[in-house]
């Protein structure tokens, strides 16, 4: 067979060992898996392939793949991931390619240093997987892989004739076990480097909230129970109807899409000491730049920025947890003078549709004569007739929308009564915008955390009023109070909640025993972003400043030698413990104490070397007649029969000193 | 077997324990010294292989001898049965043998007009299997069950061997034309092996001034008799172990099972025979107890054969690695 023949002559010694091959094969599913969903499909479809030809490159029944075969695939693997559809060379594109030519290497991977290749490839995978997921469960399942990984390069360095896999899981997993304190000192200690090159943005499109609104397609509004944020007041926190988590600010209307206006500059900084309530915002990855705070932010990191319209962003997309701390005034005064251009803005309405709604709000403005009279004439409105809350309302029309929604259906969610309200006040030249974000959220028991998610979505209005500035105003509050004041499983109908995932609704409380299981794996995510994921530069400073005092390079040295020093010592103290030397009998103890001593002087026993032998070897060398001290003590170590009580023990070790001092004196005059 | 023997088996099981031997040590002393003289006046300058020999007997072990033809493997075997006054028989294995050849076979007996059982010349309390590895793996597995047992099995009767029941089996080293090599599952059941050598240019001067040695052998008189051998064998048994020294066997066991240079470890059973073997080493320099040097001076004859390298796929190397156990392994925790 063509295949079996060794072309460079590599030697049995360079194959690679039937038990490696296999953990090897297992370790890259292992670590393709977690990437499944953010490579192109068909990837795994030739990862299969090569799997197969090494499996019969193995069996003996094909051979390795020819030079220009190998050259086929890696053009074809090329313009495969130039066809996939990727936009830029974004991170899923570059993912892609890695596990491509990562699967690739399977069909060559002939030699020991190929397998070496493909292990390192394997822990760099499971790095990889990190970029686009820190949760707990993945750092968990990484963690098993990082162990599989590893046994097969145990299995690599084992006999042919010794195939153990379960064993080689167990050294393993030894190993990595054993790696952990130093694990520990590097992650509390190393410095955390601004990258020097930023990775492509992952192109997936996040759920939930975005940065436009077309309330009229949504027939069935999803209800994800996606984590959205988890936030921790230091204090107590707020009413559940006081939770508006504001986000987006929606200030332009066109096609019945609601859509954020072209960004102003941001607001100058607070500089004033901060009143309010204080909170830690643990920001799931948005792919996005925008930040969720309450009314009205006056204190928070300098990196972060407050907009025109009192929306927080952040410098850079969140990628991963964002952990900020920001301090919210709630009595602040939003905007106390609105200057011409953001008036204009906040007034403008692109197209002249909806007619029945602007006929209506005329004709409701010059009724009330004023905005506060207008905007409770509105909801008297919806409470009274027959307007009613619902996730699954009729699709509308793309042009006059609002009119439709307002006058006819009158079945709709959130964005629609924001958005009917706005138009609204807008059509009379009232500044107005519909604000986008969460409202509520439920409260851990375990930690005392709240933790939002995707279903708690909500929008509503902004009014600005002379002398109060942008005042909130909620008319889904009108139609359905119990969104507001309960959450959203109050207000649905037995309709919406059937449509709901079991998961869905066993997350807002529905589930008994599952409901409580939930929230003690949300009280686990959330310690681990305190701790772990939210330990990001800032905290490391703090707690490199609270260790060394100042923090300079030469300081962060010391502390990680002497963290990682001591880490290895624990592992080495802890294996030296297990591996101690189990002496049940006490002339033993003597005898080892006494072969360590002439260790010391420079005469140790040879391993081999029975007591009697070592004995009397060193009676030689002092010229001494030592045949008593030998016959008893390998009496007292070798017949069971023979008395080794406390007064044999003192005499051996007494005879056994008087050996040493003279071999120690000899040898010293000796030399002299 | 007579009845008589029968009897004197069961009066004898109550005396392997020392109390019910008095002065047995005295009697053993001197017994052993005997055998060792007069089997080393037969086989000149092999002290060391005679004392093993002598061990392996006294440990209810077979004994096989490895060397090239003429080095005094049957010289020794067939002295060894005459000192002991056993019954001897040497079965020469070629490889035509069959079992029927080795255990017997039934007859039909003309006068009698019945069949009969005519026994093979495994029927001796001690066999000499001269040259086994030259047999077929068929007749040689007739002989290896017989050792096991105790007993043969032919047309469906069992038939006990005589008690005591001795192999002591010869070959010739497997890299010999015409051998088949012992696989180790029958390997196991020798309790040791030993090599005999060629003897000292002074031994080997006087075998050739004095001529043939089996002359000597036909005029050996019985040294002990079937009791005295049973009374030796019974203070094998109360040879005394201590915590230390099974410790020590421990350790040789772990080593060879964890060691990457041993392609398998050594079995409880080869454990066993480690033990036995050291206390029957004991009993040869008339202790009471166990101390490691028993221990390592028969760890090569009763490892050796049970041991390979792992980087030995063809023949029995293991005596390096009897060597490499005895320098690696500590005799003290």
């Amino acid at each position: 067979m063509a295949s079996l023949t060794d072309k460079q002559g590599t030697g049995v010694a360079y194959q690679i060992p039937r038990n490696s091959l296999a953990l090897l094969m297992v370790s890259q599913v292992v670590v393709i898996l977690p990437l499944i969903v953010h490579i192109s499909p068909w990837i795994v479809g030739v990862w299969a392939i090569c799997g197969y030809w090494r499996t019969q490159v193995y069996r003996g029944r094909w051979g390795y793949a020819a030079g220009w075969v190998k050259t086929l695939m890696v053009i074809g693997s090329i313009v495969g991931i130039a066809l996939s559809g990727y936009k830029s060379f974004s991170l899923e594109a570059a993912t892609s390619l890695l596990v491509l030519a990562f699967s690739l290497k399977l069909v060559e991977m002939k030699n020991r240093r190929d397998a070496y290749l493909v292990i390192y490839l394997s822990y760099f995978l499971i790095a990889t997987a990190f970029l686009f997921d820190q949760t707990i469960a993945v750092a968990a399942y990484e963690l098993l892989a990082a162990v599989v990984v590893t046994a097969a390069m145990v299995g690599m360095n084992q006999l042919q004739t010794r195939v153990r896999p379960v064993a080689s899981l167990w050294v393993a997993a030894g190993l990595i076990f054993q790696a952990l304190p130093l694990t520990l000192v590097l992650f509390l200690l190393f410095p955390r480097v601004a990258p020097l090159w930023s990775i492509p943005l992952p192109s997936s499109v996040s759920t939930g909230i975005s940065d436009r609104l077309t309330p009229g397609d949504v027939a069935n509004l999803s209800q994800s129970d996606e984590l959205a944020f988890r936030a921790v007041f230091d204090g107590e926190p707020p009413q559940q109807r006081d939770l508006y988590w504001r986000g987006l600010v929606y200030s332009e209307f066109a096609f019945g899409t609601w859509a954020i206006a072209e960004p102003l500059d941001p607001l100058p900084e607070q500089v004033d000491a901060p009143v309010g309530l204080s909170y830690e915002v643990f920001l799931e990855p948005t792919q996005s730049k925008w930040l969720f705070a309450l009314d009205t932010p006056v204190s928070y990191a300098a990196r972060l920025d407050l907009l025109a319209d009192y929306r927080m962003v952040s410098p850079e997309p969140v990628l991963s947890v964002m952990r900020y701390r920001v301090t919210s005034d709630t009595g602040y005064l939003m905007d106390h003078e609105l200057s011409p251009a953001m008036l204009a803005r906040e007034t403008q309405l692109w197209r002249d549709d909806n007619p029945r709604l602007r006929e209506y709000a005329r004709d409701l403005y010059a009724r009330t004569g004023s905005v506060e009279g207008m905007i409770e004439a509105m909801h008297r409105r919806i409470r009274e007739q027959d307007y009613s809350y619902t996730l699954s309302p009729p699709v509308l029309e793309r042009v006059n929308s609002i009119d439709q929604f307002w006058f006819d259906t009158r079945r709709g969610f959130c964005t629609h009564y924001a958005g009917a309200m706005t138009y609204a006040l807008r059509s009379v030249d009232i500044p107005a915008r519909m604000v986008g974000g969460y409202q509520g959220g439920e409260f851990n028991p375990a930690t005392g955390h709240l933790v939002v998610r995707q279903y708690d979505a909500h929008a509503w209005v902004e009014v600005w009023l002379p002398e109060r500035g942008w005042t909130r105003y909620d008319p889904t509050a009108a139609v359905a109070p119990a969104r507001i004041d309960r959450g959203l499983n109050a207000a649905l109908s037995n309709e919406d909640r059937a449509a709901l995932s079991f998961l869905a609704s066993a997350r807002m409380g529905e589930g008994g025993l599952v409901t409580g299981m939930l929230q003690f794996v949300d009280s686990l995510e959330h310690r681990w972003n305190l701790w772990v994921v939210g330990y990001d530069a800032a905290a490391q400073a703090d707690v490199l400043k609270g260790m060394l005092g100042k923090v300079t390079p030469a300081r962060i040295g010391i502390a990680m030698g002497i963290g990682g020093g001591a880490s290895l010592l624990l592992v080495a103290a802890a294996i030296l413990y297990r591996r101690r030397p189990q002496q049940r009998h006490p002339v033993e103890r003597v005898f080892s104490g006494f072969c360590r001593a002439m260790a010391r002087q420079g005469l140790p026993r040879q391993s081999g070397e029975t007591p009697g032998a070592y004995v009397q070897r060193l009676a030689g060398r002092a010229q001494l007649d030592a045949e008593g001290l030998r016959t008893r003590l390998q009496a007292l170590l070798y017949d069971p029969e023979a008395t080794a009580d406390r007064a044999a023990r003192r005499q051996i070790r007494r005879e056994l000193r008087k050996l040493r001092f003279m071999l120690a004196f000899r040898t010293a005059g000796n030399a002299s | 077997m007579t009845p008589n023997s029968t009897q004197t088996l069961t009066s004898l099981s109550s005396t392997t324990t020392p109390e019910a031997l008095p002065g047995g040590k005295v009697h053993a002393r001197e017994h052993i010294e005997a055998l060792e003289a007069a089997l080393n006046r037969v086989l000149l300058g092999k002290e060391q292989q005679v004392k093993l020999a002598l061990a392996c007997i006294f440990a209810r072990g077979h004994l096989l001898i490895e060397d090239l033809p003429g080095m005094g493997k049957t010289l020794l075997s067939h002295a060894l049965a005459q000192v002991l006054g056993l019954s001897y028989n040497r079965i020469q294995f070629t490889s035509d043998v069959l079992p029927s050849d080795i255990i017997g076979a039934t007859i039909f007996d003309r006068d009698s007009n019945a069949f009969r059982f005519v026994e093979g010349p495994l029927f001796a309390q001690v066999v000499l299997a001269d040259e086994i590895n030259r047999a077929t793996p068929k007749s040689q597995s007739a002989l290896l069950e017989a050792m096991e047992e105790r007993q043969v099995t032919s047309d469906g009767e069992s038939r006990p061997l005589p008690e005591p029941f001795f192999v002591i089996a010869t070959q010739n080293p497997s890299t010999q034309a015409g051998t088949f090599p012992l696989p180790e599952s029958q390997l196991d059941r020798f309790l040791m092996r030993i090599e005999l050598g060629y003897p000292e240019p002074a031994a080997e001067r006087e075998l050739l001034l004095s001529g043939d040695r089996r002359e000597i052998v036909a005029e050996l008189e019985p040294i002990i008799d079937l009791d005295q051998l049973r009374g030796l064998q019974g203070a094998v048994e109360a040879i005394k172990v201590s915590e230390p020294l099974v410790d020590y066997v421990q350790r040789l066991i772990a080593f060879t099972r964890q060691g990457n240079e041993f392609a398998f470890g050594l079995s409880p059973r080869g454990a066993l025979a480690l033990l036995q073997s050291a206390k029957a080493w004991a009993l040869l320099h008339h202790r009471t107890h166990v101390v490691p040097e028993d221990v390592q001076a028969v760890l090569p004859s009763v490892v050796e054969h049970r041991l390979r390298e792992s980087a030995d796929f063809a023949g029995h190397g293991g005596g390096a690695l009897a060597q490499r156990l005895l320098g690696s392994v500590d005799v003290v925790s």
